[in-house]
């Protein structure tokens, strides 16, 4: 993910305990490392890829359809696809996580908007109802997981610090997979509240994790 | 320059959200202004982020060895076809020419085929969008009305309550003994300086007379006057009075009779009161 000068007073909130914007440069080089050591064929670095990131695109894939099955075959398309276009990977427009992680996003929107139970599904899908316990990793002491912790909490932060409207409506707009009449259907608002509310929330959340993602 | 529009475009970009004309309008608006790539950008690295406030869970570790044993193997670079002996064909226009010609008809036609195809699907995506717009203005329309209708009501509620709450009733009794069966009850509204007055059974009264409703205030040397009334055959009698005076502590209400028209200042028999 690209990075930014502060630009917000808000981000002092988000630096507490979480990585440095070095620390973040780092390692973002580090994954896009192993990203050009895929796209050469090392198996070797697409485990260290896989040790990686699992953890969060599992996350957000269950996070999305809300069934372990599901997920797993969305993280399985999603590795398959890092194998495969790992060349088309470019390190100046944003990070390996925030690829992946859209990557994975998008997969699992598709495979939401095709279920046959959808409207079942999307009632799940409202944020406040996780519907599973977030449980430790098994290696909770690897620098990598430290590290990804912290930038979920620096996340969290930020995500906290929104108004409780933009935050339901950022999130809805992220794992929903609704469209934003069904955005604004589901918050029971008009539309132009809604985009508003997504607009004031997003570019925030830029200014708060500016040089953090 | 990035007006807040461009900036609600951006955003519901970064989250796919944009469809149709929207999207069109967005992607004409990114080639001309030179600001706008920079924030979609941005917009498009931030959001995966919102991404990571999920709970984090740890996947099956059946699903490693899985995709690992599922990697395909690296595609080679395509082989490089073996030339083959060059074979020279002698170019003749004559040949081609029908060809070339074919050839350049089909792609004009593809070409403005597509466009056509294009700008149709684009108008039926702009009416769409007008037409949801007009819905959702229509919708706040309905939405305000209601809530005017809403809070109307209960301001009327809440002042109605506020009144109920405030009204003061007094029992007239007959003063004179020649109608014991006269009823005479006001109900006073202080705030809104007005009352009801309902009598029943009062005698029927000279066409030269009337009967004239007094409030008593402390404040005041004489009584204030309430106005006049007449009675039915029956007695009956219902009027709305407001004192000609403001009054504010009202302790009693007295009916006389006067003479047709009223008096100032009453003169006639009482026949009628009652306080609080």
């Amino acid at each position: 993910m690209p990075t930014q000068g502060p630009t917000s007073a808000c981000m002092s909130r988000a630096s507490e305990d979480s990585p440095s914007p070095a620390d973040v440069q780092a390692q973002n080089r580090a994954d896009a490392e192993l990203l050009r050591k895929i796209a050469g064929g090392d198996r070797d670095a697409f485990a260290q890829i896989y040790d990686r990131f699992s953890r969060p695109l599992y996350s957000v894939a269950l996070r999305i359809l809300h069934d372990a099955n599901e997920a797993e075959d969305i993280v399985h398309d999603v590795f398959i696809s890092l194998w495969n276009k790992a060349p088309d990977f470019e390190p100046t427009r944003g990070s390996a996580l925030g690829w992946s992680i859209t990557l994975t996003r998008n997969r699992a929107i598709d495979r939401l908007r095709s279920r046959r139970r959808r409207s079942e599904l999307l009632e799940q899908a409202a944020p406040a109802d996780l519907g599973y316990e977030e449980n430790p990793p098994d290696s909770a002491t690897s620098p990598g997981e430290l590290w990804l912790k912290e930038k979920a909490s620096a996340v969290r932060r930020a995500i906290t610090d929104l108004s409780a409207d933009q935050r339901a409506a950022v999130e809805l707009a992220f794992f929903g997979g609704l469209t934003q009449q069904e955005i604004a259907a589901r918050l029971q608002q008009p539309l132009g509240t809604v985009k508003a509310r997504i607009r004031r929330g997003l570019l925030k959340l830029r200014d708060t994790l500016a040089g953090r993602l | 320059m990035i007006d807040e529009r461009h900036e609600e475009l951006a955003s519901l970009h970064a989250f796919d959200l944009l469809e149709g004309a929207e999207l069109a309008a967005f992607e004409s608006a990114l080639s001309t202004n030179p600001e706008l790539p920079k924030l979609v950008e941005d917009l498009r690295n931030t959001a995966p982020a919102i991404g990571l406030t999920a709970p984090l869970v740890t996947p099956r570790p059946e699903l490693r060895a899985r995709i690992l044993a599922s990697l395909p193997a690296r595609a080679a670079s395509p082989a490089t076809p073996a030339k083959a002996e060059a074979t020279i064909i002698p170019f003749r226009l004559a040949l081609w020419t029908g060809w070339a010609a074919a050839a350049c008809f089909a792609l004009v036609s593809a070409y403005f085929g597509s466009r056509y195809f294009a700008a149709t699907s684009e108008t039926l995506a702009l009416r769409q969008d007008i037409e949801l717009t007009r819905i959702e203005a229509q919708s706040s329309r309905q939405q305000i009305e209601a809530e005017r209708i809403l809070a109307t009501r209960q301001i009327a509620d809440l002042e109605k309550a506020g009144d109920i709450a405030n009204l003061k009733i007094a029992r007239l009794a007959d003063l004179l003994g020649n109608s014991p069966q006269a009823v005479a009850v006001a109900v006073w509204n202080p705030l809104k300086q007005e009352g009801v007055l309902t009598v029943e059974k009062l005698p029927v009264l000279q066409n030269d007379q009337d009967y004239q409703l007094w409030v008593v205030d402390p404040a005041y040397t004489n009584p204030v006057n309430g106005g006049v009334f007449t009675v039915d055959a029956k007695g009956l009698a219902r009027v709305q009075f407001r004192p000609d005076q403001s009054v504010s502590a009202v302790t009693t209400f007295a009916i006389s009779r006067e003479r047709k028209g009223g008096v100032p200042k009453a003169e006639g028999p009482i026949v009628a009161a009652g306080t609080f």
